[in-house]
């Protein structure tokens, strides 16, 4: 009996596998399909990302966006859903990369399938993608922290320290080499030390209490990772120096909100993400359309008007500041 | 090919059908899911389920589990970048890899049986070491540019998990020692009472998951052409999964491999068709999740249906 079972059931199998895939390939729709992925599905920075990339698809109307990710940040599953896209047909995969080497392969196959590949948030090889939709050069980061401080201080001048990421991080490496330039413009602001917190919010919180100890006439911290800028800020609030010692860096404004309201923070800084998700769609359609081809150097964008190409990196422009006037309006 | 098929019962055929009408309705719902392409595409990680799922099925045959198979992955994978890093040897470094895959077995394995743990606690601390000490050495690193000379070995992939399949489904019917596995799976007091070899067969099995979580972690490296210390996490619910809902008791002294098989076969077509068709990676462990619970679930029905309290 079972062994019938197991013949008929496998008729049907070959006969399920093998019957022609409908003209699903460009979708019903006549649409350009575009798949959004995120580093880490499910991280309010992606999320409020994606809520750019909806308004976007809205505005343009021919858009049909998909935004997934794997929920644990592996770059393995990553992978396997470009190419569960590649296998559907869609027209453009946006990727935020968390691991070009393992994205590699399934980004080349994309694209040798007609995909249109592009990065954003976080560049891979340059050979696995057409543009990069850049959020900030570390030009941009660097000048920016430095300009701002050297504003919030009123006279740009006095001693200020960095609690950096860790001493090795690639990013960070390159804004702080990029702050050293910016402080020749403001010969009073002396950097006096750059101590490394590895990601770990109770050692920057440990940090910056040493270096107020250490230096009592520090007058402004750079905490310059995401993990860094709260842990900075509690020690700074809880020491009773509010605006004694300012601290300025990069992080979302919901993790600062409140520091900013108790007048511990003055400004923080970060690109504005949802235009990071809006311009993605946006340089992705154009691509798919092929009205933007390698060699453009602006592209015009509905939103944020005329937009600056550098080589492949299509730039989101310069980071945003919150302060205490502006920071209720964005939740993300 | 009779040979073979002697074992495919009707838990197995019920298996089949079920897998027949999901994917029937996988089609219906999205016809071009079912092309043959799109299924080749994703077939990748299917083929490094199943060569792990095949061992552990006789593991928890034996009323035995490991749990440290994807820790085992990640710790090989590792191993083999570093090594590729400092040797640029493909050979050495996959070596290696199959190396630090038995070396983990037989520390479970002798841990499991000699010192007489249950195999549940002494995997849940490997898998959790595996996982650290991978971590740790590769600082959390990706390692890639292996080079082509690896690339065949992906392809070989689904050969090395069909005849590992068709070899052990054949073993564990006709052989001695694969029949004396069920038998210490059923009481393991009394098998050893009987002359089994029940300690060295432990230790055998948990080597050969080791081997083949090195063999994997090859493969792996073969098919993506990078690796990093997460590649294995979450892998052993997957294969836990293929194995129970393959029809193997996790009281042991139950299972076979055909049903392991087409379990592992479910697993991945449901995880393919969810991220798929509805584009939400956070439904994906909802669903196995779901299906462990309910092939228990009908496995405990089973048991109760066979041996009535």
């Amino acid at each position: 009996m079972s062994r019938a079972l197991l013949l008929a059931s496998l008729m049907l199998l070959t006969w399920a596998c093998t019957s022609p895939p409908s003209a699903d390939k460009k979708e019903k729709s006549g649409k350009t399909v575009i798949c959004l992925l995120p580093k880490k599905k499910g991280v309010p920075y992606f999320t409020s990302c994606s809520v750019g990339a909806e308004a976007a698809s809205k505005d343009l109307g021919d858009v049909e966006l998909r935004y997934d990710g794997p929920t644990d940040g592996s770059a393995e599953k990553a992978a396997e859903m470009i190419e569960k896209w590649t296998a559907k047909g869609v027209d453009v995969i946006a990727v935020s990369c968390n691991d070009p080497g393992a994205l590699a392969s399934a980004m080349r196959a994309a694209r040798a399938k007609g995909v249109k590949v592009v990065t954003w948030d976080a560049d891979a090889d340059a050979d696995t993608r057409e543009f990069f939709v850049n959020q900030a050069t570390p030009e941009q980061i660097g000048f920016g922290l430095v300009d701002t401080m050297a504003k919030d201080l009123g006279d740009a001048s006095g001693e200020v320290a960095i609690v950096t990421a860790s001493l090795t991080a690639a990013n960070q490496n390159e804004w702080i080499k990029h702050m050293k330039i910016r402080m020749a413009k403001y010969p009073n602001l002396r950097l006096v030390a750059v101590k490394p917190s590895n990601e770990d919010q109770k050692l920057a919180f440990d940090t910056t209490r040493d270096l107020m100890g250490a230096y009592p006439n520090l007058r402004g911290v750079f905490a310059i990772s995401s993990v860094a800028f709260p842990g900075a800020a509690e020690a700074i609030k809880q020491a009773g120096k509010s605006g004694k010692v300012l601290v300025t860096g990069l992080a979302t404004p919901n993790d600062m909100k409140a520091f900013v309201k108790d007048g511990t923070v003055t400004s923080v800084l970060l690109w504005k993400t949802e235009d990071l998700g809006y311009l993605t769609v946006e340089v992705g359609r154009a691509l798919a359309k092929g009205e933007l081809k390698a060699g453009a150097t602006e592209f015009e964008s509905r939103r944020l008007g005329k937009v600056k190409i550098a080589g492949d990196n299509v730039l989101l422009g310069d980071p945003m500041v919150f302060t205490k006037d502006n920071i209720d309006q964005f939740d993300f | 090919m009779r040979r073979a098929l002697k074992g495919f019962g009707s838990y197995e055929a019920g298996l089949l059908g079920l897998l027949v009408l999901l994917m029937i309705g996988f089609g219906l719902a999205d016809p071009a899911f079912l092309s043959l392409g799109a299924q080749l595409d994703l077939s990748g990680p299917l083929w490094e389920s199943l060569l792990l799922a095949v061992p552990m099925t006789l593991i928890v045959v034996t009323g035995a589990i490991d749990l440290s198979v994807g820790a085992a992955v990640s710790l090989c994978a590792v191993c083999f970048g570093l090594m590729f890093q400092s040797t640029g040897s493909v050979l050495t470094s996959g070596m290696v890899s199959l190396g630090v895959g038995v070396l983990v077995g037989t520390v479970n394995g002798l841990l499991v049986s000699l010192i007489n743990i249950h195999s549940l606690v002494v995997t849940l601390a490997t898998m959790a070491l595996g996982f650290g000490i991978a971590e740790g050495a590769s600082r959390g690193q990706p390692f890639s540019g292996f080079g082509p000379t690896l690339n065949p070995v992906a392809k070989w992939a689904v050969v090395f998990a069909f005849g590992a399949a068709v070899w052990t489904a054949v073993w564990t019917r006709r052989s001695v020692t694969g029949q004396s596995l069920y038998v210490i799976g059923l009481n393991e007091t009394a098998a050893e009472y009987s002359g089994y070899p029940v300690k060295r067969s432990k230790v055998a099995l948990f080597v050969v998951q080791g081997l083949m979580a090195g063999l994997v972690a090859v493969i792996y490296a073969a098919r993506r052409g990078s690796v990093k210390s997460d590649i294995g996490q979450g892998l052993e619910l997957d294969v836990v999964t293929a194995v129970v809902l393959g029809g193997t008791s996790v009281f042991g002294g139950r299972g076979s491999v055909w049903g392991t098989v087409l379990g592992a076969l479910l697993v991945h077509e449901v995880r393919q068709f969810a991220s798929w068709h509805w584009e939400r990676n956070e439904l994906i462990p909802l669903l196995i999740g779901g299906l462990l619970l309910i092939s228990v679930t009908a496995g405990r029905v089973i048991d109760g249906i066979k041996t009535p309290q």
